[in-house]
C-alpha cells in the first residue's frame, strides 16, 4: 500500500528517484575496488568532499507535500520525552503513541544526541556528501551548530502552511527567533535557561550572582561546576555584555573572568553537559545548571537543591527541531512538529521534563491535572504538579524574559577559531 | 611445488596485511592528510592545502598537556610496575595449582567496561561517598577534603585500569624461568637477595621492558581518566585530542596532535629500546639459547 500511494505521488517519486541516484554512486565507488572505496568515503568522512547539498536547492513545497511514509526516525537528547510504564512494566513514550495512534506513523525515537558538536560531528559527512543522514527529525540548541546547519543547506527549509498548530499556540519567543528568522529552518521543542544550581545544605548563605561562584568563603573550594560550553556567553551576559553582538575584546573580558574564577580555587570541573550526577551526590556546592535538570531534581526527586536566576541575568537558549537535508521522510517530521504544538500533548510532555514548553497554554491545563489530582486524594503528585505549573522558570513572564539573553549568534570559521583560542585554554588548561 | 611453497609464507600474512592495510596504513594516511588541510565547517568543510601551522599551533598552544601526559605516564607504570613485580613474583613462584585461577583474578576487571570500571571509582571515592563520607562524619579527615579532581586520583585511576598490561608480561617472564636456576644460586652460597638480583631480576627484564611499553604507549593517550576523575589543571593530551575532534570539530588540528603525539611516542621507545630494551632482551634471549 505504501508502494501505491509512492508510486502515485510525483514528490514521493522524485525523492525515490534521488535515492536510486545515490545508490549507484556508491555501486560506482565499490566498482573502484575496496581500497578506492574506503578511500572516497573516508575522505568524505573528513569533510573535504565538495558534495552535493540536497537541502539548497529543494523547495519546502516540493520536500513536504504528499503523503508520509510508515516511519519516522527522531534523534533526541536523554530524558526528553516524556515516559510512562505499561501494565506489563515496558516503558513508553504516552505522547509518541498518541502521535502513532493519530496518524498511522511508526516513531523510531532515539535520545542518541548528547552534545550538539558531538552528534553534528556524526551527521556532518552523510550531509556532506548528499546523503540520507538516518533522521526525520533531529534536536539542536541554537548556536554554532544550528548556523553550520542552516547555512550550509545541510536541513531542509521548513514550509510554514504545515504548522497551524504552531501558528496557533506557540509562544512569543518561540516564533521568528533571531538566529532563524520566520522559523524558516526549525520549531523550538523545548527552551531553558543556564543559571546557578545548588546543594542548600552546603554553601554557606544565599547564592544570588555570579560572583559567588568565585568565593570560596560561600561555595568552598574545588567544588563549583561549570558548563563548558555555556560559559562564555554566562559570563559575557553577568558582566552586562550582551553575547549577541559581542566580539574577541568581550571574550576575553569573560576569559579572564574565567581565570580569575579558576585561580579562585572554586571550580572542580567543566563539564560538556553531565554535570547533573555530581550535583545531586554532592561532589558540587555550587553549578551553572540548566533550569529543568535542577528543577527536577528539587520538586520531583525532592533533593535539597536550590535554583537560582543570577542577578546579572542569565543564558537563554532554544532546542531547535530540524530537519535534516536527504531525510527519508520529512513530510512524517512536519506533521510530528506541529503535532507537539497540541497543548494537549505539549501538557504530556511539560509535567515530565520541566523545561520551557513553547505552548504558554500548557500552563493551565497543567493546573487543571493539578486540581484533578487534588480532588481525588493523590495529594503528592498534585502538589508537584501544582509547583511545576507555578514556577517561573517554566512559565517566565516577559520581565524574566527581558534579563535572559541568547548566545553569540554570528558564527564564521574565523570567529569560531577566535572564540575556541580564547576559551579552549581555560577549560583544557 | 617449489614455487607454491615459496608462496606460503604470502598466504599466511595476506589477511593480516590486508586487515592493517584497510584498518591502519590507509586511516594513518588519511590522518596525515587531514592534519594539512584548512578551512572550516561553517564555510562547508575543510579542504587539503600543506597547512603546516596546523602542527605549530598546536604544539606552541599544548606543550603543557604533552609534557603532564608524559609526566603522569611515567608515574603510572613505575607504579603499576611495583604493584605487579611482587604480585606476579608470587603467582609465578609460590601459586602452585591456583596459578591459573590467580591470573584470572588479575583479569576480572577486564570483563567490566572501561568506562564503568573508572566511573564506579568516581562513585567510591566521591566526596561524600562510601570512603570519604564515613571517615569526615567521624571527624578523621576534615570537610573539605577530597581525592577527585586531583592528580592523585588520574594517576591512580590509570595505574589501575592498566595494572593488567603490566601484569600478564610481567607473569609471562617470571614463569618462564627455570626454578633451578635460583636452587643453583643458593647451592652457591647466593643469599635469596643476591639470587633474585643476580638470577631472577635479569631473566625477568624483557618482561618489564614489554610491561613497561604495554602500559606506558596506551597511558599517555588515555584521556577517559582525566574527564572522570580530575579536574581543572589535570587535562592530558588525549583530552585535548577529543576535545579538539568531538567538540570543536577542528579534525586538522585534531589529527596533528595526534601525528606529533604517535611521533613523540615512537621516539621514546626508540631511545628507550635502545638503551634499556634490546641489549638485555638479546643478552637474556642469548644467554637462555
Amino acid at each position: 500500500m505504501d508502494d501505491d500511494r509512492s508510486m502515485l505521488d510525483p514528490v514521493a517519486m522524485q525523492r525515490a528517484l534521488r535515492y536510486r541516484l545515490t545508490r549507484r554512486n556508491l555501486l560506482r565507488n565499490t566498482g573502484i575496488g575496496v581500497a578506492g572505496f574506503s578511500l572516497a568515503s573516508l575522505l568524505a568522512a573528513c569533510g573535504s568532499d565538495e558534495g552535493g547539498t540536497t537541502g539548497q536547492s529543494a523547495a519546502p513545497q516540493d520536500v513536504f507535500s504528499g503523503e508520509p511514509r510508515d516511519t519516522l526516525n527522531f534523534a533526541n537528547w536523554p530524558a526528553y520525552m516524556d515516559q510512562a510504564k505499561d501494565k506489563d512494566g515496558n516503558v513508553f513514550h504516552p505522547s509518541l503513541r498518541a502521535f502513532q495512534q493519530r496518524t498511522g506513523i511508526e516513531v523510531n525515537y532515539q535520545d542518541v544526541i548528547n552534545d550538539n558538536a558531538e552528534f553534528f560531528g556524526k551527521i556532518q559527512p552523510l550531509l556532506a556528501g548528499g546523503d540520507d543522514p538516518g533522521w526525520d527529525v533531529i534536536v539542536i540548541t541554537n548556536g554554532r551548530y544550528f548556523t553550520t546547519l542552516t547555512q550550509n543547506g545541510w536541513v531542509y527549509e521548513l514550509d510554514p502552511s504545515k504548522r497551524p498548530n504552531f501558528d496557533a499556540n506557540a509562544a512569543s519567543w518561540a516564533k521568528d527567533p533571531f538566529y532563524d528568522p520566520g522559523n524558516k529552518f526549525g520549531m523550538a521543542w523545548q527552551s531553558g535557561i543556564t543559571g546557578i544550581g545548588f546543594n542548600t545544605e552546603q554553601v554557606n548563605g544565599e547564592i544570588t550572582k555570579m560572583d559567588d561562584l568565585a568565593n570560596p568563603d560561600k561555595v568552598g573550594t574545588s567544588s563549583v561546576g561549570m558548563l563548558e560550553g555555556d560559559m562564555p556567553d554566562w559570563v559575557m551576559i553577568n558582566l552586562g555584555i550582551d553575547p549577541v553582538t559581542s566580539g574577541p575584546d568581550a571574550w576575553r573580558e569573560a576569559a579572564a573572568w574565567l581565570k580569575m574564577q579558576q585561580e579562585s580555587g572554586t571550580v572542580r570541573a567543566y563539564y560538556g553537559n553531565d554535570y547533573l550526577p555530581d550535583l545531586q551526590e554532592g561532589n558540587l556546592n555550587a553549578a551553572m545548571a540548566w533550569s529543568g535538570d535542577v528543577l527536577y531534581s528539587a520538586i520531583w526527586l525532592g533533593l535539597d537543591m536550590q535554583y537560582v536566576f543570577p542577578e546579572g541575568g542569565a543564558l537563554l537558549w532554544i532546542d531547535n527541531m530540524l530537519v535534516p537535508a536527504g531525510a527519508q521522510n520529512p513530510v512524517g517530521a512536519a506533521e510530528i512538529m506541529d503535532f507537539y504544538y497540541n497543548p494537549d500533548i505539549a501538557t504530556m510532555l511539560t509535567e515530565w521534563i520541566l523545561y520551557m514548553s513553547p505552548v504558554p497554554a500548557t500552563q493551565e491545563l497543567i493546573q487543571k491535572d493539578a486540581d484533578k489530582n487534588f480532588d481525588q486524594g493523590y495529594k503528592g503528585y498534585a502538589s508537584k504538579l501544582q509547583a511545576t505549573a507555578e514556577n517561573e522558570f517554566l512559565y517566565p513572564s516577559e520581565e524574566f524574559l527581558g534579563r535572559t539573553t541568547f548566545g553569540f549568534g554570528d558564527w564564521t570559521d574565523e570567529s569560531a577559531e577566535e572564540w575556541d583560542a580564547i576559551f579552549l585554554p581555560i577549560s583544557q588548561g | 611445488m617449489g614455487a607454491r611453497r615459496r608462496l606460503v609464507p604470502y598466504y599466511l600474512l595476506a589477511p593480516g596485511a590486508l586487515f592493517l592495510l584497510v584498518f591502519f596504513l590507509i586511516p594513518l594516511g588519511l590522518m596525515l592528510f587531514t592534519s594539512l588541510e584548512s578551512g572550516g565547517l561553517l564555510s562547508g568543510g575543510f579542504r587539503f592545502s600543506w597547512a603546516f601551522e596546523n602542527y605549530t599551533d598546536v604544539l606552541g598552544q599544548y606543550q603543557v598537556q604533552f609534557v603532564r601526559s608524559i609526566v603522569y605516564s611515567i608515574i603510572v607504570t613505575i607504579a603499576a610496575l611495583l604493584l605487579a613485580y611482587p604480585m606476579t613474583y608470587w603467582i609465578a613462584f609460590y601459586a602452585g595449582k591456583w596459578k591459573s585461577s590467580l591470573l584470572l583474578l588479575i583479569l576480572v576487571p577486564f570483563f567490566v567496561s572501561f568506562v564503568i570500571r573508572t566511573i564506579q571509582w568516581k562513585f567510591i571515592l566521591g566526596d561524600h561517598g562510601p570512603i570519604l563520607g564515613p571517615l569526615k562524619d567521624i571527624g578523621l579527615l576534615p570537610q573539605g577534603f577530597r581525592v577527585l579532581a586531583t592528580p592523585f586520583a588520574v594517576v591512580a585511576g590509570i595505574t589501575y585500569n592498566f595494572l593488567p598490561f603490566t601484569a600478564l608480561p610481567l607473569y609471562v617472564a617470571l614463569e618462564r624461568i627455570d626454578k633451578r636456576l635460583v636452587e643453583a644460586a643458593k647451592d652457591l652460597y647466593a643469599s635469596r637477595w643476591e639470587a633474585f638480583r643476580k638470577v631472577v631480576w635479569p631473566l625477568s627484564l624483557p618482561g618489564v621492558f614489554a610491561a613497561f611499553l604495554l602500559t606506558f604507549v596506551p597511558a599517555t593517550g588515555d584521556y577517559v581518566n582525566a574527564t572522570l576523575l580530575g579536574g581543572p589543571g589535570t587535562t592530558m593530551i588525549g583530552n585535548i585530542i577529543q576535545e579538539k575532534f568531538l567538540v570543536e570539530l577542528d579534525y586538522p588540528e585534531a589529527a596533528a596532535l595526534s601525528v606529533i603525539l604517535m611521533i613523540v611516542m615512537l621516539v621514546l621507545a626508540t631511545v628507550y629500546a635502545r638503551i634499556l630494551g634490546t641489549e638485555d632482551v638479546q643478552r637474556v634471549a642469548g644467554a637462555g639459547a
